[in-house]
């Protein structure tokens, strides 16, 4: 097992479980790979090591479904994208009046996209920070599916979607975080 | 203890492991005593799983360590048993005695 997905099964694991819990589970692992290193033939230490983590990941996935946060957390992320998709469709309805150039109306589109995403993402964020993360994911697949679909679309607008579509909801989580740190 | 809430059989085995360690009990030792009592392998996730569920209950609770260089600069997490944990573990340990006193004949027999 390469030293990347040995990264990638500790990255899973430490978004499955508290981080506190998610760091003592991964220092135990790390120290009984070094005595089990250090006792005998290293052959068997990586197969050792990778059943533990993978199974690890199905038992925690498991726990953490029974506790509801991985539940909350996705309908948290869904419901804020479909919240964000309707603020939008409200905002450029009230801007789109004001201008009959195309870019201009691009551009309207654009911004009420990046403000609806960045306050539903600080939303979700004050509910669950994990749905934040969950609804830029969600917002980077959902941009690339239109690309992938959409016909005719500049794409600087598109290209544009697809970048300010996360970032703004980051910011807006980030924002959230840093308000709830001034306020309390 | 809440009535007709035993333990399962995982959560005696790890309450036992971690009563049996006392100061050394954390998610590797207690992995580790586990396989070596009962010769089941175990997964660490299902141990934390475990703990985690164990706590959230009351019957353990748990404190962090110091970081170390062979753990990769990470923390232990130790865990300890607290009295309604010794009451649960005493009153599921009772009611599996109970539900087989007399029985053994019978089990052995078949």
């Amino acid at each position: 097992m390469s030293l990347s997905t040995l990264a990638l099964w500790q990255w899973i694991v430490a978004r499955l479980i508290p981080p506190a819990q998610a760091e003592a589970l991964i220092g135990d692992l790390l120290e009984e790979r070094r005595l089990r290193l250090q006792a005998g033939p290293h052959v068997g230490v990586a197969g050792w090591y990778s059943r533990q983590l993978a199974s690890s990941v199905s038992v925690l996935l498991w726990a953490s479904m029974r506790r509801g946060a991985w539940l909350v957390t996705v309908v948290t992320a869904v419901a804020s994208l479909i919240a964000a998709l309707r603020i939008m469709t409200v905002l450029q309805s009230a801007l789109r009046p004001m201008t009959t150039s195309s870019f201009a109306n691009d551009v309207i589109m654009l911004l009420s996209f990046a403000a609806a995403l960045a306050a539903c993402g600080s939303i979700a964020a004050s509910i669950r920070l994990g749905a934040a993360r969950l609804l830029a994911l969600l917002v980077f697949a959902a941009v690339c599916a239109e690309i992938a679909t959409s016909q005719g679309a500049p794409l600087w607008l598109m290209g544009s979607f697809l970048v300010l579509g996360p970032l703004a909801t980051i910011a807006g989580a980030t924002l959230s975080g840093w308000l709830r740190r001034v306020w309390l | 203890m809440p009535r007709g809430d035993f333990l399962g059989s995982l959560e005696q085995i790890v309450m036992l492991a971690v009563m049996r360690l006392g100061d050394d009990a954390y998610g590797m030792t207690v992995r580790r005593e586990i396989e070596k009592r009962t010769g089941r392998e175990i997964s660490i996730g299902a141990v934390y799983a475990t703990l985690e569920r164990l706590e959230a209950k009351g019957y353990v609770s748990s404190f962090t360590g110091e970081p170390t260089a062979e753990r990769g600069g990470r923390a232990k997490r130790h865990f300890e048993i607290e009295a309604a944990g010794h009451q649960a573990l005493d009153a599921s340990q009772n009611a599996v005695k109970n539900m087989s006193e007399g029985l053994s004949r019978r089990w052995k027999r078949a």
